[in-house]
């Protein structure tokens, strides 16, 4: 038979070493540093890449699927929807629609930011509902974006473009 | 059908690192191991209480039935089961001079440890070989393995 | 035996399956113990209360994260000895913070096919590791040609999904707020709590901001941990216990990874899942039917997130439920009454400790101070992670 029934309490017991980081600095807990160099490289694929180089160009390009009539972006070249190949790409508009958006104090470390910046969800002109790519917000104060805004991309000079998400500085507001 | 890009040229790829790095604690048995070896220079191992399996380095538990073990010293003496001569680093690059790494079993447990063994030849590394550890100066103990500094011939 | 056949899913098994036993290790922000003396701990005292040794276990599954976290690869090899996986069948399932409740899942396989009577259930995660911080190893979970070059931080996920959820509902941060407060206090009461404490809504509103709307006490913290559940066939159950938990039902399921092309204010994810799940353990009105839930809660908004997903309240109204406090310890539909991961801690897939194994308390009447103030005989325990996608749901009841 079980033990305790129900008088029992659990979990049992709560065991379990906590130490600090001044533990750890001072090394009054032994341990050991590892610094491993892996390096990687990440290919983009068919997609990507088009897309990629589009952006160069000042374009942003999508895909279309004739099964679904959806156009979407970041393109692929098959819809998971239909689970088929794509059938074709589309130019889509510079401009778009916030769809919802947050004012970051971090970085990816979680070390504060300088000064936060605005990143937001922006639904692409010329895709359909919801297709959005991630994408930062700027020329406006953080306090006065919101979801529905219209904003425009700001692009780098075409000489500085690299074929990157970033040849688009950010994204400002359409009007005023 | 969708055209493909074929030109290698504009098929895009990123190159990058992982830029993280770790930092791992000891655990409560490797912490005594470590610190009773940076204090006393002295090596411990653990015994399990049920069937006496004798663990190096040691276990707060014996992972066979899960019974607790209880500590005891050991010489940190012991022979060489296996060995193989290094000349590549993990980056794969030629090392200065080869580095002969062995298993060691220690006396008086069923565990080993691998180490890099010194002051010898890798021609005249021989299985069953009787070593012991040589230790950094005290003052230069990190807590860590490379307190040992290499297994040397008795 | 009939058959029953859900989208083309055939809930066939060849035995009951019920739990009777769980441990779990204290939640902290950096345990000096190793994953492996941690798997020790927290099976040791699910083996203990099960009243069973290490020699009655025939199978082992493993839960555990990005080995990024512990920063050992494949580390369901290194972690093994410790999880009793020594000398049997042993094998690790991961689908993020899903594992959490995928891993019990996974055990429930096992025996109700009838291959293992008796399935040791072991989840870790020392994320303590991680540097420069944990956060950071979720770098490398974003698109590196879409994502990494905007330098995002994980947050910033869950922060766009927070405001779409306000904005489309119409709920406002205070409502939310009231979630880490219940469970933080809820946490009071749990031996293994990482930051539990007394707080107040202003406290949330006031708190550091990481990437609005998301502040510092919307958020749960990474914690190292482990814990463990014993699952065994009715025939096994019979000779350990009076009181054992049957697993009822089971359910998951995945969205696109598409992120930024779903409408992020509804968990769909969620609600599959508990339609596999609720369809299993003919289940109609969760609502009426289950007694006490813990829902996956890293962040505030996602309780109530997942309590819309899984058909509790209705698109927009789990904050009502949680304003009038019915979602309280001695309400009608008690959630998180471990204190959850706000309140006891976030080791990732070792939240199994709050979520099914808290479950397992709660419906064998074993959870002390947490108990819920109902009577209970069917909870819910549900999971969530992967790039925010997937979750897990495990029905459980006393009554078989
Ligand atoms: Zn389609
Ligand atoms: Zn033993």
């Amino acid at each position: 038979m079980a033990v305790g029934k129900r008088k029992i309490e659990c979990p049992l017991y709560a065991e379990g070493t906590a130490v600090s980081e001044e533990d750890i600095k001072t090394r009054k807990v032994t341990h050991y540093e590892d610094h491993p160099d892996i390096r990687y490289s990440w290919t983009a694929g068919q997609a990507i890449s088009r897309f990629l180089n589009g952006l160069k160009e000042g374009k942003i390009l999508g895909v279309k699927c004739d099964g679904c009539k959806r156009i979407m972006v970041p393109p692929r070249m098959f819809c998971e929807l239909c689970y088929k190949p794509i059938d074709g790409w589309v130019e889509l508009k510079d401009t778009g629609t916030i769809l919802t958006y947050s004012i970051s104090y971090i970085d990816p470390d979680a070390r504060p930011l300088p000064k936060p910046i605005v990143v937001a969800l922006i639904q692409i002109d010329g895709a359909s509902q919801n297709m959005a790519i991630m994408h930062l917000i700027g020329e406006i104060e953080p306090e006065k974006v919101y979801v529905g805004m219209r904003v425009k991309a700001v692009w780098k000079p075409e000489n500085e473009r690299e074929g990157s998400v970033t040849d688009i500085k950010y994204w400002k507001p359409l009007e005023g | 059908m969708i055209e493909k890009i074929t030109d290698p040229e504009k098929l895009r790829h990123w190159g990058g690192k992982i830029e993280l790095y770790w930092v791992y604690t000891s655990g409560k048995a490797g912490d005594l191991f470590f610190k009773k070896l940076k204090a006393d220079g002295k090596f411990l191992a653990a015994k399990c209480k049920k069937c006496c399996w004798i663990y190096f380095p040691p276990r707060i538990y014996c992972p066979k039935d899960f019974s607790e073990t209880e500590y005891l010293e050991v010489s940190g003496e012991g022979r060489v089961r296996a060995f193989t001569v290094a000349r590549l680093d993990p980056y794969e690059k030629e090392l200065k001079k080869p580095e002969i790494y062995a298993l060691i079993d220690i006396d008086g447990t069923n565990g080993s440890i691998i180490h890099l063994l010194g002051e010898v030849n890798a021609e005249e590394v021989s299985i069953g070989m009787r070593v012991k550890p040589v230790l950094k100066p005290k003052e230069q103990m990190l807590g860590d393995l490379t307190d040992i500094l290499y297994f040397k011939p008795i | 035996m009939e058959v029953e056949v859900i989208k083309g899913l055939k809930f066939q098994k060849k035995q009951d399956v019920a739990i009777v036993g769980a441990g779990m290790t204290s939640f902290k922000r950096r345990l000096n113990e190793t994953g492996r003396e941690l798997n020790y701990y927290a099976v040791r005292q699910a083996l203990e209360e099960a009243g069973l040794t290490i020699d009655d276990v025939e199978i082992v599954v493993l839960g555990s994260a990005p080995d990024a976290f512990d920063g050992v690869h494949m580390k369901e090899e290194y972690l093994s000895d410790g999880a009793g996986g020594f000398d049997r069948p042993y094998m690790r399932y991961f689908v993020g913070g899903g594992t959490a409740v995928f891993a019990p899942i996974a055990g429930y396989f096992h025996v109700a096919s009838g291959l293992a009577d008796v399935c040791l259930v072991v989840c870790e995660e020392k994320m303590s590791s991680c540097h420069p911080h944990p956060q950071s190893a979720f770098k490398y979970i974003w698109d590196f040609f879409l994502d990494r070059p905007l330098k995002p931080n994980l947050i910033w996920i869950f922060a766009l999904e927070m405001r779409r959820y306000m904005h489309v509902n119409n709920v406002k941060h205070e409502d939310i707020a009231l979630v880490s407060v219940k469970n933080k206090a809820n946490a009071l009461d749990h031996p293994c709590s990482h930051v539990a404490e007394k707080i107040t809504v202003e406290d949330v509103l006031n708190s550091e901001p990481m990437a609005l709307p998301v502040r510092r006490l919307d958020v749960s913290p990474p914690s190292d941990g482990a814990a463990a559940l014993v699952m065994v066939a009715a025939h096994k159950a019979r000779h350990l216990t009076d009181e054992p938990v049957w697993v009822t039902g089971v359910g998951w399921s995945l969205d696109t990874t598409w992120w930024t092309n779903r409408d992020l204010y509804y968990p769909r994810y969620a609600a599959e899942s508990a339609k596999m799940a609720y369809k299993m353990a003919h289940i109609t009105d969760p609502r009426k039917q289950i007694d006490v839930v813990e829902p996956y809660d890293p962040f505030d908004y996602k309780e109530l997130h997942h309590l819309e997903g899984l058909g509790f309240a209705k698109k927009g109204e789990a904050p009502i439920l949680t304003k009038e406090g019915v979602t309280q310890r001695d309400g009608d539909l008690p959630v998180c009454p471990s204190g959850g991961l706000l309140g006891v801690g976030n080791p990732i897939s070792a939240a199994m400790g709050v979520k099914a194994c808290e479950i397992y308390w709660q419906l064998s009447y074993r959870a002390g101070k947490r108990q819920v103030a109902k009577e209970v005989s069917t909870g819910l325990c549900q999971a969530w992670g992967d790039l925010m996608q997937i979750s897990t749901v495990m029905i459980m009841s006393n009554k078989r």
